[in-house]
Formats: C-alpha cells, sequence, structure tokens
C-alpha cells in the first residue's frame, strides 16, 4: 500500500497534465480502500442511483391476487372478493414469502412475474403471530431475491420497498431504517401486537397492496418483508411516514420452519411479565407480573414477583428477547432461568412446553 | 508519509467536487453530502403561480318556480363564482419568458400571476395549452433577468434514480423534496388522456402542480402533475416526463396549439393471456387490433395482430405508453416502430398524420363543426379552408376562404388564440369575419 502510495506521490507533483491520471488512480485506490459495503455511484453514470439495486431485487418481487367466495351477513349469495398483495421469491424451488393477511382464509392465489408470467401459487403454510406466510409455485428460470444471511439492519440503513400498492404495477420507494425492534404498538394477537415479531420500521413508503413485498438495501439485498397493515391503526389517514417490515432473519427463520414443518412450533413457558430495572441488583431483566398455574414455569416454582435477569444463560434485556429465547426452544427441552426473590438468587430448570392457540 | 496524507486531501477534494453535488449516501469523510450546491442552481427557475378567474357555474331552478312563479319566475342561470388558485411552473426560455405548468393549474383563468423565487412577480398570459396532456406554456410579460433550467431527457432515467421535487405545496412558499423514480410509463388512469407518467415517491402536494421534477444534475426530467390518494402525499406521485413536455411546447410555440399526430391504430396492452393466445414469447408492448383504413399506420404497412414493441428504438410496456408519445410528437413528425409480427421483428417508420382538422374545429364549439381552420402565416386572423355542405359551420354561414378576425371584439391571430377566445367567451358569441373585402359578423348560438 504504501510502495503504492509512494509512486502516485512521484506523479503528482509532476505537472498538471499527470494530475488527472492520478486522480483516476487514487479514485480507485480510495474505493478498494472503503470497506463500507454500500455502493455509491453506478459504474454506467456518474450521478448515485438505486438503479443496479433495484435492477437486482425486483424481479423476484411479485405480484399476488387472491380470490374467495365469502358470504355476507345480509346477503345469503356468496361474494367473489379479490384481494392483493406482494410477495418475494426466495429461492428457485419456487417458495415465496409474503404477508398472511394477503393470502388467509381464501380460495385461489395466483402469482404475477415481472416477466408477465401469471401463475397459479399453493400455500404452503402460515404463521399468524408473525404475520407471514409460504406460497409455492412451479416454473422454470425464477429470479431469486438476492440474500445476505449475516445482514444485521441498522437505524440509518437506506432501504428500498418493492410491491405493488393498489394494483398500480411494480413500484420501487426508498427511505431509511427508523428504528429496530419495534414490538407491541398495538393490542393485537397477531403481527406487531403479538410481540412474536421485532418489526423494522423505516420510512419509505408502502401502502395497500405492498404486504409482503420486499424491502432491500442498497446492495439488492432482502432486508424484510413488507407489512402494510399497521399504517392505519397509527395515524387515521396513514400518511406518516411510520411503515414497518418484518426482518429478513425473523422471515427466514419461520419460512424455513414452515417449509420443513408446515407450521410454526414455538416454546410456551407461561408467564406474563414486564421490563423492569432493578435497583438493589443494578440490572435490567423481567417481572413476572402473572403466571400460568399449571404452565412450566410454575411446574418449576417460579411465582409472581421473582425478577428473571438470564435466560438458557443469556443475560435479558427486554421481554420480546425472552419471548424470542423461549419461542425458539423445542418443546421438550429444558431451559435454565436465573432470577432473583427479593434478593436471593435462584435458578430453575423450566421444561418448555409447545406454545397452543397461534 | 506527511505528504501522502496530503496527497490523499487533494485526491479527495478531486473526487468529492461531483460527488457533493450528489448523493446521501454515508460517507467517510468529513464532509457531508448535500443536494444544496445544485439546488442554489435550479430552485430560481422554479416560480409559483397564483390565477384569479370567475367559474361559470349553470343553476337550473326547479321546475316548481315556474309552477308558482310564472312568467316571473326566476330565470335559470348561470352564476358567476370568483376563485383563485396557486400552483407551480418551470421557466424553460429565460429570454422569451416561457413558463411550463400543467393545464390545470391555469384552467379557467383569467389573471395569472407568476412571482419568482427572488420574490418579482410578473403577469403572464397562456400561449397554448393542451387538457389531454396537461401541459400549459405561459408567456411571462416583459421577462427581465430570468434564470432558465436546463432540460433532461427523461428517456435516460431509471428505476431507482434519485430525483428532488421543487414547488409550492398548499402556498408554502418553494419547498424541495426528494425521493426516487419508482416507476416509469405509467399511465391509464383517466381514458382520453395521454399518461405516460414518471412515478416518483418524492413528496408532492397540491401546489407542486407544475412544478419541477429535476435529477442530481439540476436537469428538468418531469413535472409534476398529480398524485394518488386522497388525503394526501402517500408516496406515489406522478410527473409529466420533460421528453413530452419538449414534444408539446415545441408545437405551442409554433402553431400556438398542440397539433396531435395521429398513428391510426386501435389496441391495447399485450397481456400474458393474449400472448399465449397469439403465441406470442413476449409479454410487453401494444397490441394492435385494428389498423384504421388510410391511417398513418396502414400506410406504413402496420397490420393488425402487430405487437409495437419499440419507438425510436425505445422499449414500449404498454399501449397507453404508445399513445402518449404519439400524442405528444405532433402531426408531420417521423417515428420508427419495432413490431413483432409471427415471431418476426421488423421495423417500419410511420410518418404521423394530423389530427383531422374538423375535429380540431368541432371541440372548439360544437357551431364550428364541419368547418377547417388554418392560421394565417403573418397572425392576421385564422383561414376557413374547407366547409362541407349540412354542417353547423355552413348553417352559421361560415363559407371557404372566410377568415375569422376577432371573437367578441377581441383580435383573433391564431387557431390557438381562437381556441382560447371561444373557451373564455360567455354567453352569445359574435365572430367578426371578413369575407373577399367586405367584413360581416355571426353569430354563433349559446
Amino acid at each position: 500500500m504504501s510502495k503504492a502510495g509512494a509512486n502516485v506521490l512521484q506523479l503528482f507533483i509532476k505537472p498538471a497534465l499527470m494530475g488527472l491520471l492520478v486522480a483516476a488512480v487514487v479514485l480507485a485506490v480510495l474505493s478498494y480502500l472503503n470497506s463500507d459495503p454500500q455502493p455509491r455511484m453506478t459504474p454506467s453514470s456518474s450521478v448515485a442511483s438505486y438503479a443496479d439495486a433495484v435492477t437486482k431485487a425486483s424481479p423476484a418481487v411479485v405480484n399476488i391476487y387472491t380470490q374467495s367466495l365469502r358470504q355476507g351477513p345480509y346477503d345469503p349469495r356468496p361474494r367473489n372478493s379479490v384481494r392483493l398483495g406482494s410477495g418475494v421469491i426466495m429461492d428457485d424451488r419456487g417458495f415465496i414469502l409474503t404477508a398472511n393477511h394477503v393470502v388467509s382464509e381464501v380460495d385461489e392465489i395466483r402469482v404475477a412475474l415481472q416477466d408477465g408470467r401469471l401463475l397459479a401459487a399453493q400455500m404452503v403454510g402460515s404463521d399468524r403471530l408473525t404475520d407471514l406466510a409460504v406460497l409455492r409455485i412451479e416454473a422454470d428460470n425464477l429470479p431469486v431475491i438476492p440474500q445476505n444471511t449475516d445482514l444485521q439492519p441498522r437505524v440509518g440503513d437506506v432501504v428500498l420497498a418493492i410491491g405493488n400498492p393498489y394494483n398500480l404495477g411494480q413500484t420501487v420507494t426508498q427511505g431509511i431504517v427508523s428504528a429496530t425492534g419495534r414490538i407491541g404498538l398495538a393490542e393485537r394477537s397477531q403481527g406487531l401486537g403479538s410481540g412474536y415479531s421485532d418489526f423494522i420500521q423505516m420510512d419509505a413508503a408502502i401502502n395497500e397492496g405492498n404486504s409482503g413485498g420486499a424491502l432491500v438495501n442498497s446492495a439488492g439485498d432482502l432486508v424484510g418483508i413488507n407489512n402494510a397493515s399497521y399504517q392505519s391503526q397509527l395515524t387515521d389517514q396513514g400518511t406518516s411516514g411510520i411503515y414497518f417490515a418484518v426482518p429478513y432473519q425473523l422471515a427466514y427463520r419461520i419460512m424455513q420452519q414452515i417449509i420443513s414443518e408446515g407450521r410454526v412450533v414455538r416454546g410456551y413457558i407461561g408467564i406474563t411479565a414486564e421490563q423492569h430495572y432493578n435497583s438493589i441488583q443494578e440490572a435490567r431483566g423481567l417481572l413476572v407480573s402473572a403466571i400460568d398455574p399449571e404452565g412450566p414455569a410454575a411446574e418449576a416454582g417460579i411465582a409472581i414477583g421473582d425478577f428473571i435477569y438470564a435466560i438458557g444463560g443469556e443475560p435479558i434485556q427486554s421481554v420480546n428477547q425472552g419471548l424470542d429465547l423461549v419461542a425458539e426452544t423445542r418443546p421438550g427441552e429444558l431451559l435454565e432461568v436465573q432470577f432473583y426473590r427479593d434478593v436471593r438468587p435462584m435458578v430453575a430448570q423450566v421444561q418448555i412446553e409447545r406454545l397452543q392457540h397461534q | 508519509m506527511k505528504k501522502l496524507v496530503l496527497l490523499f486531501l487533494a485526491a479527495s477534494a478531486l473526487v468529492l467536487t461531483p460527488a457533493h453535488a450528489q448523493i446521501p449516501f454515508s460517507t467517510n469523510s468529513k464532509e457531508v453530502p448535500t443536494l444544496a450546491p445544485m439546488l442554489e442552481q435550479v430552485t430560481p427557475a422554479v416560480v409559483n403561480i397564483s390565477v384569479e378567474g370567475t367559474r361559470v357555474t349553470q343553476q337550473r331552478l326547479p321546475d316548481a318556480f315556474q309552477f308558482f312563479f310564472g312568467p316571473n319566475a326566476p330565470q335559470n342561470g348561470t352564476r358567476e363564482q370568483p376563485f383563485r388558485g396557486l400552483g407551480s411552473g418551470v421557466i424553460i426560455d429565460a429570454e422569451a419568458g416561457y413558463v411550463v405548468t400543467n393545464n390545470h393549474v391555469i384552467d379557467e383563468a383569467t389573471d395569472i400571476t407568476v412571482t419568482l423565487k427572488d420574490g418579482r412577480q410578473f403577469a403572464a398570459q397562456v400561449l397554448g395549452r393542451d387538457e389531454q396532456s396537461d401541459i400549459a406554456l405561459l408567456k411571462i410579460d416583459d421577462p427581465d433577468n430570468l434564470t432558465a433550467i436546463a432540460i433532461g431527457d427523461s428517456d435516460d432515467m431509471r428505476v431507482g434514480d434519485f430525483v428532488v421535487a421543487i414547488g409550492n405545496p398548499f402556498g408554502l412558499g418553494q419547498t424541495v423534496t426528494s425521493g426516487i423514480v419508482s416507476a416509469l410509463g405509467r399511465g391509464g388512469f383517466g381514458s382520453d388522456r395521454l399518461e405516460n407518467f414518471i412515478q416518483t415517491d418524492a413528496a408532492i402536494n397540491s401546489g407542486n402542480s407544475g412544478g419541477a421534477l429535476v435529477d442530481l444534475r439540476g436537469n428538468l426530467i418531469g413535472i409534476n402533475t398529480a398524485i394518488l390518494g386522497r388525503a394526501g402525499n402517500i408516496g406515489i406521485g406522478f410527473a409529466i416526463p420533460s421528453s413530452m413536455m419538449n414534444d408539446l411546447v415545441a408545437q405551442i410555440i409554433e402553431h400556438g396549439e398542440v397539433r396531435r399526430g395521429i398513428l391510426g391504430v386501435r389496441g391495447g396492452n399485450l397481456t400474458q393471456e393474449l400472448a399465449d393466445a397469439l403465441n406470442i414469447s413476449r409479454t410487453r408492448g401494444a397490441w394492435v387490433s385494428e389498423v384504421v383504413e388510410d391511417g398513418a399506420a396502414a400506410k406504413a404497412g402496420i397490420e393488425a395482430g402487430d405487437v409495437i414493441v419499440s419507438l425510436d428504438g425505445r422499449p414500449l410496456h404498454s399501449f397507453a405508453e404508445l399513445a402518449a408519445k404519439v400524442g405528444s410528437m405532433g402531426a408531420g413528425r417521423s417515428v420508427t416502430l419495432g413490431l413483432l409480427r409471427d415471431g418476426d421483428e421488423l421495423e417500419v417508420t410511420v410518418e404521423l398524420e394530423e389530427h383531422s382538422v374538423e375535429a380540431v374545429a368541432a371541440s372548439m364549439h360544437a357551431a364550428l363543426q364541419g368547418a377547417q381552420l388554418s392560421t394565417l402565416d403573418n397572425d392576421q386572423g385564422v383561414r376557413i379552408s374547407a366547409v362541407e355542405d349540412n354542417t353547423p359551420a355552413h348553417q352559421i354561414g361560415l363559407r371557404e376562404d372566410d377568415i375569422i378576425i376577432a371573437v367578441n371584439r377581441q383580435r383573433v391571430t391564431s387557431v390557438g388564440e381562437l381556441r382560447r377566445l371561444l373557451d373564455n367567451a360567455q354567453g352569445v358569441i359574435a365572430m367578426h369575419v371578413r369575407r373577399g373585402s367586405s367584413t360581416l359578423y355571426l353569430v354563433l348560438p349559446n
């Protein structure tokens, strides 16, 4: 590196004409030095653009149309209802991730690819708590969304939402990650309110029809699955600059489980807890506020008022983190729970059960 | 080693100079990327437009009034309601004082005031307008020391490119918002409209209409025109591409109106189902279902069943895009169309024909149906180049070679001006016509 730098230096003090060459060389060196994975300028033009990321990702984002025959409360004749959404082709076997509310309780699902192909899709399985569903289509030469399993979205990252709002046709909107780990904004038993989905919050505009579509970063890698069903809960008009997506890592895990087992199996511990700062122990953790008397935690000796500071050896900072740890434990396995009862440190081995009524 | 550091600073200055006319990517250097230097150049070319006028609303009284009041009943009449409006505009020619805006911004306006970013105000006149594409061209009275915008090529834009919208939302004053190109070639919202919009997520609101959409170099690539969503911006806005605007403005400058080119085909989008049925391997393009007899397309050899896949070398996505492009190009232009016929690709050159002139006259006023109009070379009026027998135009007394010189005592200089005067006229219209060496008045029924 220093040798190359010295060469460059010699060139630089030579007459002005050489300066241009130097600039070119240095530009190359600088961009090489830059470890930041974000692309800056497209090689085809000097102006920055996300066109390359769009080109990579957008063919794998599909439009989803569903049909269902519904019986209205007053009219006994069934009515045909059509719903709209988006989906993301995850691999070349034809598995598609989408939002569960797009495809739940429908009779027919059709998928439109960006190359114009229109295909029937099969429902593989769904998970109500994260509002995700997996579909499958049978076709050759499928475009697959670029994925990076190590990707951790950070607040401030540029993201592009790709989907089919209002059936306008494929639309790309841009914004940044506004927050990560959003949970429990609404009292709901699924999706955002369930506590089982640590949503990405962003300001890239999504609308009805975007649900199930892709959120990608500026390299075109999948960051999340967009979910447009929460805007209306936040503002009357849905024009707030606050939108949500299920993070890719979570969505991928859910998809793998659905593909291999047809459904998502979650562990159940049987406590209700809230985040708490214990000033005596000077530690953050969870305060048990209610307990299922028949549940595994009660059986292992945990009681209301206990202050849990570690589960499975991991320090617990938030309800969400605890919920994840328990949910990901396979039923039947033992989970070590460390807690204080008043000032007395205690340990319980809890045999996790299967979460019912998902 | 110190020298080396110096070198890098100098070089990074070299590298950064173009870069911060560019973009908000993360940066490790001390300088934060900003659009401000570009915007300082561009924003003086974007103006606020305020309009005033009176909108005539028809008032129909219930028949019961007639019954109770007899002949003394209040008359069915028109009610004049004054209105004010706000919008934006873009200066495209500083010398001539040409300002592009949306037709819907200046529609029905009698007074148009253009306010520059530096606060100066000018009165402006409508040079010509086109309802179907929603473009209007204004001329500032006594232009002085204006800044024009540089016009870019909207055909080079790609989905994902950064764009900046400049306008006057809600009359707040000049406002700049940024976003990306969300989609291209959007249209088909209004059946009789010419739409080939650039879709963007840059926030556009009421009052932004007629304002500029620029790329990161500050070049105009669109005129902001419409949004989806009743409550306000939901991240779906639409702009008329600058290439389409260019074509329309050129016609308005030349003729005082848009002389639409006609291709002479009917059809629709090539869909998957259609492609399957016709055994075509593509799914994007404009499918021709019918070719108008003796039309431009027929003369060039286009046949029903052909799929038009490109126009002047640019791929076409939809029939709406074809209609919008052809419809804004102007009569007489030659275009090269790429066709798909029975699996073979071929190219034809078509000379776009003029919109049937009779339709032009009839669209101005029902009583002019049957007359063919042309602007006199020296702007001395509008010549009637032909009148068909037994048509409304013939019945009101128009004859071939008549020259319309005034409408309601206002001079007519061109076909465009005639349209404007007829549009603005209320009640009975008296048309001053020169026939040979004498002049006469013809009255157009209300």
